[in-house]
């Protein structure tokens, strides 16, 4: 839906690890969730957590240090979904960590997951030691059709 | 500022003082590129004596977990000195985040500056 006779098609930014192009990753994700119709409340939840995920990897990818493998963002805008993937080639840990952390861990263990996972339908981490890390949010049009 | 330094998230910081309290009004966008600065801002204030601030974020047009993580990290430091720091907002996008992250129990909030100063004659 993001153009006529694109429906389903994935769209690639490959940034490098630095902090000043994350609002390039949610400057891209707002114009696509806007061309898919959805609401203003919606959009300012995608911006969030792309942003969220986009601070994530840089930060795992060392910010901004020389040399650091770049962060790649794939969205793909579905019929009536957006799925947005970042991926970095960070460290990486037990995925366990992130999909287990509950809200009252916020004020010691930060804000940023509790918050994706409140903002949008489905939320997944697949990461490895040494082997990166691909974090993956998908927000349906309609806000009802995803797991929470 | 040069051209490198504009390529992220554009953040404004304007200083001023407001019932007692040192108020930092912001414009722009919190992100993980822009809140180093809000964190500098909130440590000079308090390294200065300032313990008792307020951060107006009604012109800020987007705040993510760095950006309340610089916030709580500012309550931290005037709360050592018995100070308090609190927010002026009445932006709904804004303030969902707090709700959502349950930080409206742990910072004043106020509506606008008017409110902020009918609080202090109160007390």
């Amino acid at each position: 839906m993001i153009l006529p006779g694109d429906e389903g098609k994935a769209f690639e930014l490959e940034m490098p690890a630095k902090a000043k192009y994350v609002g390039l990753a949610r400057l891209l994700a707002g114009s696509i969730a806007r061309r898919m119709r959805f609401t203003e409340e919606s959009i300012d939840d995608l911006k969030i957590a792309i942003s969220e995920m986009c601070t994530n990897a840089i930060v795992h990818t060392g910010n901004g240090k020389e040399g650091k493998a770049p962060v790649l963002v794939r969205f793909l805008a579905g019929d009536g979904f957006l799925t947005i993937e970042v991926r970095d080639q960070g460290p990486g840990f037990h995925p366990s960590r992130v999909l287990d952390q509950e809200s009252n861990d916020l004020l010691s263990k930060g804000f940023g997951i509790p918050l994706i996972k409140s903002l949008v339908d489905v939320f997944e981490c697949d990461s490895h030691p040494q082997g990166g890390t691909t974090v993956s949010i998908t927000k349906y049009l309609d806000g009802e059709n995803g797991e929470t | 500022m040069d051209n490198e330094e504009r390529e992220g998230a554009e953040l404004d910081i304007v200083l001023e003082s407001i019932g007692g309290f040192s108020l930092i009004g912001l414009s722009g966008e919190v992100d993980v590129y822009s809140a180093p600065k809000l964190r500098e801002t909130i440590k000079d204030l308090v390294d200065d004596g300032k313990y008792n601030i307020v951060v107006d974020l009604e012109k800020v047009a987007f705040l993510d977990s760095t950006g309340l993580g610089v916030l709580v990290g500012g309550l931290k430091r005037v709360k050592h000195h018995d100070g308090e720091l609190g927010i002026i907002c009445k932006q709904e996008k804004i303030l969902r985040i707090f709700r959502i992250t349950g930080l409206t129990k742990v910072f004043p909030i106020y509506s606008s500056r008017d409110e902020l100063l009918a609080n202090v004659e109160e007390a």
